[in-house]
């Protein structure tokens, strides 16, 4: 069944809401912040992508979210942005679904959970940071204070989150369980993920980002929501675009099939782990990838999808490079043709891959 | 709703046993295994039994202690007992399109704290750890030992997401994504949770006692419980376990970590699964309750049972397994076909004072079933409720 995106609400390293993101995209590159982490063992200087929550007060008392962490307030930022987006920020959601993805969790607020406990001793453990440490609570912060209540559900594939909930989230409104579905993409940076990747890679994180070098790591750390409001295309003309289709499976196991004439918009974001991967199926076809616009986290393929859809709905591709035997080349914008699908690609370290087509 | 989604293998394990055989043996003889924790400790001042595996359990890998952590080897040994239930082998899968759905918390929460605790002190601590926990997404360990092709997810709703977890995968067959779909959940006891449930003072000091008078709380358990699912029409003449014949899910939007109080949520989530199921209340043979032993659950449950399911018999079986978190709902739907296989369910373990808050109790004794069909809910952390609704199979 095809789902129509109505809505999209996204924060990350470029700024808030769909026209930051548009204006990143025109701009082709993003400058990531530069974070200073202090340890007793050093100080750790490196660039990030960070997403600002500050514009979720627009929506909601500061008071009423005193509780609520940042993973939780990135998303609820991004949900309601989504919300606007559509124009439905004030429509009933009792047959809104939400279904939300992300590669790691509220990293951060597990952590700041195991402080209270080595800090202070485990009768000391703190409630609040457990309860938000819980993989679901984003998605419950957003049931709550936007009083959605349909099915909710939280996946967590690390790269494969999104298509994998996608997936669910699609069946949902062929199933007419839901009317609509709050479809949201959502990772956080933490400092020791920054520590774990600076292990893994060491200078490799130190950007800028080049996601069509395959052979050097070049990811740089980035965070941030994305949130879509689909619907069932069969009901509503899609503001943006429709999602035709959604395939999982890997391709060490089942060979992967590409639609022939799809722009291919692909999941690559500087690391090497899943380089190959890219390399092995996309020989000789035309690809954009924009991890220098938000950086590298699971979630980003969320990102991609909002690139995608708003690419769709603009009629204009966003820079592409054609890949081969010699350096991919790339090019500026070029419009798309009437009826032209694009594609998102992500694959997983070990061939897993998804797969999300999309057309206007 | 099609009734074309057939459970062909059960595989389960937890504290009342490490196969399904033997968990139902404990069950029956009503006999259950709490104790303080064995395979961590804290220097919190009371001590809260959990039910943990009674025993080791083998894998056919080579570096089974390092590979996966021990949510996903949980999830494994139930996924191969399933499999085996339901007459696959790794090789027989080939070709085919299988998915896996399971449901997990612990699973893919980055529960370090022996690594967080050096990474504190200022030292530059070794990433085993995380490499385990970067190859131990449960989903992807089982599509990865068996070769499978297919789409893999990992439901993290929170206590409901085994139950969740089943009803998805039913989905994916019933929309042709799959040939066949492996589903549960698997979720191993941590320190961090341990930590966590005692913070949120919602454990017991004592054996759980679900929908007593004199419940303090819950224990915590670990374990696994998977099932196959297949396409009703691909199985012809094979011998069911059951089928998976009605789900809904539904979120109260009320608050982090108490229900409903009406329960607003589990009521949906069961009038989606009964209109689904197309079944009446009084078709149903019994419910497998949530029934966590805590004050607040127990309560709601037991109301919205009365209300939505009157004189329907349930129990809680987390007096014999403890409240394995994202497991709970794969263990329970294991549970509950097999008890239709038997024709009986046992004894609500820990119960023995009524509450006259609770308008409904659950069964004291090893009770026959009358009906071919049952209900397993599950109630979680975030207003989450999902229930599930099976029909009896040939054994």
């Amino acid at each position: 069944m095809r789902m129509a995106i109505q809505g999209i609400g996204i924060s990350g390293g470029f700024g808030q809401g769909v026209s930051a993101l548009q204006d990143a995209l025109q701009q082709g590159a993003v400058t990531p912040q530069a974070v200073t982490v202090e340890r007793s063992s050093g100080v750790d200087n490196f660039p990030a992508y960070r997403s600002d929550i500050e514009g979720l007060y627009e929506f909601f008392p500061k008071r009423a979210l005193r509780r609520i962490d940042h993973f939780s307030k990135m998303t609820l930022h991004s949900a309601c942005l989504a919300l606007q987006d559509a124009g439905l920020l004030e429509s009933d959601r009792s047959r809104t679904g939400v279904v939300i993805a992300s590669g790691y969790g509220a990293m951060k607020t597990t952590f700041d959970f195991l402080d209270s406990y080595l800090d202070f001793g485990y009768s000391c453990s703190s409630p609040t940071h457990f309860s938000n440490s819980v993989h679901n609570a984003a998605a419950a912060h957003v049931s709550m204070q936007l009083k959605a209540t349909a099915p909710s559900l939280t996946v967590t594939q690390f790269e494969m989150s999104v298509p994998s909930a996608l997936l669910t989230a699609q069946l949902w409104l062929a199933e007419g369980r839901v009317d609509q579905v709050l479809f949201g993409a959502v990772d956080e940076y933490c400092e020791v993920l920054r520590y774990c990747r600076k292990q893994f890679f060491g200078a490799g994180e130190a950007g800028p980002v080049a996601p069509l070098d395959f052979d050097r790591q070049s990811a740089v750390v980035g965070e941030g929501a994305a949130f879509f409001v689909l619907s069932r295309a069969t009901e509503q003309a899609a503001a943006y675009a429709c999602i035709e289709s959604v395939t999982l499976g890997n391709h060490a196991a089942w060979p992967l099939t590409l639609p022939e004439d799809d722009r291919l918009i692909i999941g690559a974001d500087g690391h090497k782990t899943c380089a190959d991967w890219y390399r092995q199926t996309l020989s000789g076809r035309r690809v954009a990838a924009y991890a220098p616009l938000y950086g590298s986290f699971p979630a980003a393929a969320g990102f991609d999808l909002a690139v995608a859809a708003l690419s769709l709905r603009d009629g204009n591709f966003y820079q592409e490079a054609l890949l081969g035997t010699e350096a991919p080349k790339t090019t500026t914008a070029t419009p798309l043709a009437s009826g032209e699908q694009l594609s998102c690609l992500k694959f997983g370290p070990g061939g897993d891959y998804g797969l999300i087509r999309l057309a206007r | 709703m099609s009734r074309g989604v057939a459970v062909t293998g059960l595989g389960c394990l937890s504290g009342a046993g490490m196969n399904l055989a033997e968990c139902l043996d404990s069950m029956f003889r009503n006999q259950r295994y709490p104790h303080p924790p064995v395979r961590f400790s804290t220097d919190h001042p009371v001590s809260y039994p959990v039910l943990e595996l009674r025993d080791e359990f083998q894998l056919p890998l080579d570096d089974q202690e390092t590979i996966y952590t021990r949510t996903s080897q949980l999830a494994l040994v139930a996924a191969l007992e399933a499999l085996a239930d339901a007459g696959w082998d790794a090789e027989s899968l080939r070709g085919k399109r299988v998915g896996v759905c399971i449901g997990t918390t612990v699973g893919c929460a980055l529960n370090c704290d022996d690594f967080y605790r050096t990474y504190k002190s200022g030292a530059n601590p070794k990433l085993q750890v995380i490499e385990r926990f970067l190859r131990s997404n449960p989903a992807a360990v089982i599509a990865r030992q068996l070769q499978l092709n297919g789409p893999t997810q990992v439901v993290v709703n929170a206590c409901s997401s085994g139950t969740d977890a089943i009803g998805i995968g039913a989905s994916w067959l019933r929309a042709g994504a799959c040939d066949i779909v492996i589903a549960g959940g698997a979720d191993e006891l941590s320190r961090v949770t341990y930590a966590g449930f005692s913070s949120l003072m919602i454990t017991a000091t004592e054996p759980c006692k679900p929908f007593d008078v004199n419940r303090k709380g819950l224990n915590l358990g670990e374990g696994a419980g998977l099932v196959i699912l297949e396409n009703e029409a691909s199985v012809a003449g094979k011998a069911l376990r059951g089928r998976v014949i009605g789900y809904g899910s539904a979120c109260d939007a009320h608050h982090l970590t108490a229900p409903h109080p009406d329960g607003l949520g589990l009521k949906r989530a069961l009038a989606e699964a009964l209109t689904m199921a197309e079944v009446t209340p009084e078709q149903i043979a019994f419910v497998n309750a949530h029934g966590t032993g805590t004050p607040d659950n127990d309560r709601i449950e037991s109301r919205v049972l009365h209300e939505v399911l009157p004189g329907v018999p349930f129990i809680s079986t987390k007096g014999y397994t403890g409240h394995t978190l994202g497991a709970a709902g794969g263990i329970e739907a294991v549970f509950t076909l097999a008890c239709m296989a038997r024709g009986e369910i046992p004894a609500n373990i820990g119960f023995a004072d009524p509450d006259p808050a609770l308008p409904s109790t659950p069964v004291t004794v090893n009770t026959s079933l009358k009906a071919d069909y049952a209900l397993s809910e599950s109630l979680a952390f975030g207003g989450n409720n999902a229930v599930l609704i099976f029909e009896k199979g040939d054994h």
